[in-house]
């Protein structure tokens, strides 16, 4: 029997998916007539994506009714909106949860919570129309083929919020598409209007285009980057006119798959080495520093060469900082030494958007302004060995940070830890979750494990939670000030996008029955209604997180994995 | 948050502390000629009703009243503070006569449990997390049918290569009793890996007469029996976690049966 040694496939493509099946030919060039398509320099698109590509594949053409919401303030969105025709609305205060079908959970009283024990229901998933249905001033509709939140009262909203009207021409929701950030606003549909929805990839290549790249780099400066600055620590005594300089100097760069969550899974199975030198590289360990560089958003992992590979040594978040302890060892040096090269390097963990603030920059307009004792301490001859010293003395072993980053659940802000060495699997945590959501446990007691630790599969109610990308209702949503993640039941479509979104598997689709225990069927489709559902965290309840109270042995905990120190501090109170 | 070395010996110390005082009490009330069996009662019978607390407080989780971990030191110690102050209101350890010896039989297997409680929940868990594998004690019968329908799959399928009569007879006459049934009561009160070893000693012995496809054949059969084992384990320990919990409550209930009958006792014939 003959072997051949190779497998001819077709390469992948990477149009292979376009946003739009539908989209046709006509509609490619209906676009490209009109602007800001048809102003735009298709010379500055390479061949393999061209401005025609972008939009018969990035792109799609989405009609709304009068009332219609298109976004969500607190929404997680990868795409931007362009009005093409009519005009949307957007609301600038904030909207009563309820207008938008999110029911707001209350927290039980003592007396209502303890009455659950004997309320208990008989039959798992069981609840009243109500509870699964829109009500107040909201209803979910379909509209062609997807489904749709409409407000109810949209002409009172019109009257008493402040609103602005955006009409043909304008876009809006860019920056939550380009830097994963939550929508800051809710946009309705004033009239019957035409829009053209662009996902981020398509957004990143129209951005070829100098006019359109410098109007989206200007409303991020405008809206963003000085907000994101003064909410840097280090930079709280700058003066106003510093700040406007730094800003002013500032690069912004990006690094990465934003959607991380669709490789994940392929990527997680790599040996640390490979995972590692994946990773797109943001700074080189070795290389003379020549920016500050803060993470604006996702997840850098800080790793120096370590024989033939490469040792984590951190992960840093949002807010965090890379290359400030080589710009102060190098401003502040002697004239007579060399200047260092930058310690570690700084990889992307899926994606990170950075800020780049120059050196020069740095030293004239922020370290000026900064006491000394708040700086890092400079650098030492035998700073290598010292910081060797110092990951020993660390809580959190190299195996288990790099762990972490492979599980990638330094996404967690709410991740459930628990110490193996202290669990004697009684499963009171399971029980106890089960006893405060009528009988139905969120999560079971399974997960992956490092060192005698293990990360449970419970709703990490995430740093990025790509979960919430692409809910067609908004049934999804992370609350603005304690970051649960929570679903809506009763604009939920059961489509289970966040399901099949969700990298850990942490969100579990239900069908629902009633208190007789019957099922739930959709009156047109005869199909059963199904629920996305998932830890909201107990944020009903008097207590807390049920599991965390439950555990009689100390432990489990819930924890933010996105900071270390608080997983070091963990670890060290118990070894 | 104090460190856990810190917090136990803080603990003790104020547990020790509070039995010093008890001690102190009951020497005065002792030298004034008093019933000091009297304050000792009413003050076991005060801890034993602290000590029931916890059972209470697991029932209701959903409420902000200190987590059931703080709850459960608090029982622990109180425990400690229970025993001895049992030592110094009985006038020997177990007391004489029907009942009350049996009441002294039931406190002491109570105050017996909870300690093997304490040790067992301490040692069991690091036991389990050092043997390979995390089961779910609600998945261990899918996890040795698993097992055992894997050790079916490799003699059937390493039988329709050839004649294989070896494996196969010793699959059915040594090895399918053992995937099929579950560990002995005996192993679930001492998990020893006799039957793992012997097993995996007899297969060894058999490999020189099996040909080179039924040595690998036969390499997984005994990573099954090495997996069973650990499997095993866990299910004993905790089996025997959850058992001494199920026992220490029914003795306490007992106990508490007779407590009842005791105190009725002493408040009739009080004086008497």
């Amino acid at each position: 029997m003959g072997t051949t040694s190779t497998v001819e496939i077709r390469r992948p493509q990477r149009w292979d998916q376009p946003f739009d099946p539908d989209m046709l030919e006509r509609d490619v060039q209906w676009l490209s007539s009109l602007p800001p398509f048809s102003e735009m320099d298709k010379s500055a698109f390479p061949a393999n994506t061209p401005l025609d590509g972008v939009l018969r594949n990035d792109c799609r053409i989405r009609k709304v009714q009068p009332g219609e919401v298109i976004v969500r303030e607190g929404d997680y969105g990868n795409s931007a909106f362009l009005v093409l025709a009519g005009s949307v609305r957007v609301v600038l205060g904030q909207l009563p949860p309820q207008s938008l079908g999110r029911a707001t959970a209350k927290q039980k009283s003592w007396f209502s919570a303890i009455s659950a024990l004997w309320k208990q229901p008989q039959f798992p998933e069981v609840r009243t129309v109500d509870q699964i249905t829109p009500g107040g001033s909201s209803r979910v509709q379909q509209h062609g083929d997807t489904a749709s939140i409409f407000l109810q009262d949209f002409d009172g909203v019109v009257t008493h919020e402040r609103t602005l009207q955006i009409g043909p021409g304008e876009m809006f929701g860019e920056v939550a598409a380009m830097y994963r950030a939550p929508r800051t606003a809710t946009v309705v549909a004033d009239s019957h209007a035409t829009l053209v929805e662009v996902r981020w990839q398509g957004l990143r290549l129209l951005r070829r285009d100098r006019v359109l790249a410098q109007q989206l780099e200007q409303n991020y400066r405008t809206n963003w980057l000085m907000i994101h600055l003064r909410e840097t620590p280090l930079f709280r005594f700058l003066p106003e006119n510093c700040l406007q300089k730094v800003a002013d100097a500032t690069l912004l760069r990006s690094f990465g798959r934003l959607e991380w969550h669709s490789d994940y899974r392929r990527t997680r199975k790599l040996k640390p080495v490979e995972q590692i030198e994946s990773e797109p590289l943001v700074a080189m360990e070795g290389h003379l520093p020549t920016d500050l560089l803060l993470i604006r958003s996702g997840f850098a992992r800080v790793c120096s060469r370590y024989g033939e590979g490469h040792r984590t040594l951190a992960y840093l978040g949002k807010g965090h900082m890379f290359g400030l302890r080589e710009i102060v060892h190098n401003t502040y040096r002697d004239s007579n030494q060399a200047p260092v090269t930058l310690q570690e390097s700084l990889r992307a963990v899926g994606f990170v958007d950075t800020l780049h603030i120059p050196i020069e920059v740095v030293a004239e307009y922020v370290l000026p302004y900064i006491r000394r004792t708040e700086l890092p301490d400079p650098i030492s001859r035998d700073d290598q060995q010292a910081r060797a010293r110092h990951d020993i003395a660390s809580q959190v072993p190299t195996g288990m940070l790099e762990f972490i980053v492979q599980e990638r659940l330094n996404n967690g802000r709410q991740a459930m830890v628990i110490d193996l060495n202290a669990c004697t699997r009684c499963d009171d945590c399971v029980k106890a979750c089960a006893t405060t959501h009528d009988g139905n446990p969120r999560f079971t007691r399974s997960g992956p494990a490092n060192d005698g630790i293990q990360f449970t599969q419970a709703c990490m109610h995430c740093a990025d939670p790509v979960c919430m990308i692409g809910c067609p209702t908004g049934a999804i949503s992370r609350h603005s000030e304690t970051g649960t993640v929570s679903v809506h039941e009763n604009i939920c479509i059961g489509c289970g996008t966040c399901a099949a979104s969700c990298p850990y598997e942490n969100i579990q689709m239900r069908t629902m029955r009633d208190p007789k225990g019957r099922m739930y069927f959709d009156e047109s489709a005869g199909l059963p209604i199904m629920k996305a559902t998932k830890c909201d965290l107990c944020q009903s309840q008097p207590s807390g997180p049920a599991c965390q109270n439950a555990c009689p042995h100390d432990a489990l905990v819930r924890i933010d994995l996105g900071n270390l120190e608080d997983l070091s501090d963990w670890i060290s109170r118990r070894r | 948050m104090l460190h856990k070395r810190t917090r136990r010996t803080i603990a003790l110390s104020i547990t020790a502390i509070a039995v010093l005082i008890a001690a102190v009490a009951t020497w005065l009330i002792r030298q004034r000629l008093g019933h000091a069996s009297m304050a000792t009662g009413w003050t076991l019978l005060a801890s034993v009703g602290l000590l029931m607390l916890l059972g209470l407080r697991k029932k209701l989780v959903m409420l902000p009243i200190l987590p059931v971990r703080v709850w459960t030191q608090f029982h622990i110690y109180t425990g400690l503070f229970a025993l001895a102050i049992y030592l110094m209101h009985v006038p020997v350890v177990i007391a004489s006569g029907f009942f009350e010896s049996t009441l002294s039989l039931l406190f002491l297997s109570v105050a017996g449990s909870g300690l093997y409680g304490v040790w067992i929940s301490r040692r069991g868990a690091k036991r389990l997390t050092a043997i390979a594998g995390e089961y779910r004690f609600d998945r261990f019968g899918w996890h040795r049918r698993t097992i055992a329908d894997r050790a079916s799959e490799i003699v059937t399928e390493v039988g329709q290569t050839g004649d294989v009569p070896v494996i196969a007879k010793f699959y059915r006459e040594r090895l399918q009793h053992y995937f099929s049934t579950r560990p002995s009561l005996a192993y679930v009160l001492v998990p020893t890996s006799h039957r793992k070893r012997r097993l995996l000693t007899e297969l060894g012995e058999l490999d020189r007469y099996f040909a080179s496809n039924v040595k690998q054949a036969a390499g997984r059969l005994a990573a099954l029996i090495r997996n069973r084992d650990d499997l095993d384990y866990h299910y004993a320990t905790q089996l025997r976690m959850r058992m001494w919990l199920a026992i220490h409550i029914a003795l306490t209930v007992a106990m508490l049966v007779f407590i009842v009958v005791h105190v009725l006792m002493v408040l009739r014939f009080q004086g008497a």
